[in-house]
């Protein structure tokens, strides 16, 4: 092996751990919102290593290829905001929280809310 | 060696392909679909890399990037639309 | 700072001009004289000097990867763990930033750090809603939050 497939073999194995990391973590934590740590983190990580593997490969080769640069761009700052999405959407249709959860601020900003619109109408 | 670590590789984001695509089956809410559809489509745009790779080709460069765009936009469409009913709010 | 580019970029192309060679490395050339002679008159220009900003766009984005990094290896203990034993909650938390694009910032910079997660935004803009695994250890996140995380946005925006 020479060293820059040692180098992309690096890239590619610490993507895919931490892929799979992210795909644990969405089977294994208790709700949505613990769920959404995982798949807002880790898997934005994982795949940012994987394209990053691709892109010096085909660098050292010699075709530098923009578009996995901006692929890589746009993963990083859309996911975390999907996951948040998603999280407030959970919310706002009343999934319920882990049992062990202790403190729910949001809880009560709804609550005045929706007292207010009653209030209103 | 170099092929072996690989296969490797795109053995792992095949495992957890299906994971993800388990959560979407089992999940208990809605929402729970979405998030696990949302790193269904994430893992997907790293094992169109691996295979990038092992194809020593050029041309799925364009299919990263769209893939990386829809994941997104459809996760945004489909959770504004669970929690109002609708996507464009026209007030 | 747009100001400050421009005036660069015309001293970069009569750099080109005055010694007539049209090519990449002339211009960059131009170019990095144009940074020298800004630097010497930066006294005379109200604006602070652009690259002292771009300086701390760069720290910024140094942050958001440190948190990126440190978060996912705090990921490996969280899901090899045997038992989820945490006591997760979601809380409020003031914030002083204004703007549409500081707030984006802070949202994505606070999912990226370790054991957090944003939920919501305040209508008015006055609160951020925050996941929290654990808690009980929130203290310390919320003071990094609020020294280092909204100082360095405000730098960059303000």
């Amino acid at each position: 092996m020479s060293v820059t497939e040692v180098i992309v073999s690096i890239f590619l194995l610490i993507g895919a751990f931490f892929s799979l990391l992210g795909a644990l973590g969405l089977i294994r934590l208790p709700d949505v919102y613990n769920r959404a740590h995982a798949a807002g983190k880790s898997s934005t990580f994982g795949v940012i290593f994987l394209i990053l593997a691709t892109f010096l490969f085909f660098l050292f080769t010699g075709e530098f290829n923009a578009k996995l640069l901006l692929a890589i761009l746009f993963v990083f700052l859309t996911a975390p905001l999907s996951s948040l999405m998603v999280s407030r959407s959970a919310h706002r249709t009343d999934v319920p929280l882990y049992d062990k959860s202790i403190r729910d601020d949001l809880q009560e900003t709804h609550k005045k809310k929706e007292k207010k619109q009653q209030k209103e109408t | 060696m170099f092929q072996f670590i690989q296969y490797i590789a795109l053995i792992t984001m095949s495992i957890s392909l299906i994971i993800c695509f388990i959560r979407t089956l089992i999940g208990p809410s809605i929402p729970d679909r979405v998030l696990a559809l949302d790193a269904f489509g994430i893992n997907l745009i790293g094992f169109t890399g691996v295979i990038m790779i092992l194809q020593d080709t050029i041309a799925y460069s364009d299919v990263i990037l769209v893939l990386s765009i829809l994941s997104f936009v459809s996760t945004v469409a489909v959770s504004k639309f669970i929690e109002r009913g609708t996507i464009f709010e026209r007030n | 700072m747009t100001f400050q580019i421009v005036i660069n970029l015309i001293i970069a192309i009569g750099w080109m001009f005055f010694t007539e060679s049209y090519t990449l490395p002339g211009f960059i050339m131009g170019y990095i004289l144009g940074i020298l002679s800004l630097l010497l008159l930066s006294r005379f220009i109200s604006d602070t000097f652009y690259l002292k900003r771009l300086f701390k766009v760069a720290t910024l984005i140094g942050m958001f990867f440190r948190a990126l990094i440190t978060s996912n290896i705090d990921m490996i203990k969280l899901i090899y763990m045997k038992k989820p034993e945490f006591e997760p909650g979601i809380f409020a938390l003031p914030t002083t930033l204004k703007s549409d694009l500081e707030i984006v910032m802070l949202v994505h910079l606070i999912s990226l750090t370790p054991r957090t997660l944003s939920v919501a935004v305040a209508r008015d803009h006055s609160h951020l809603y925050i996941h929290a695994m654990d808690i009980d250890s929130i203290g310390e996140t919320i003071d990094t939050i609020k020294s280092s995380f909204e100082q360095a946005i405000m730098e960059v925006t303000r």
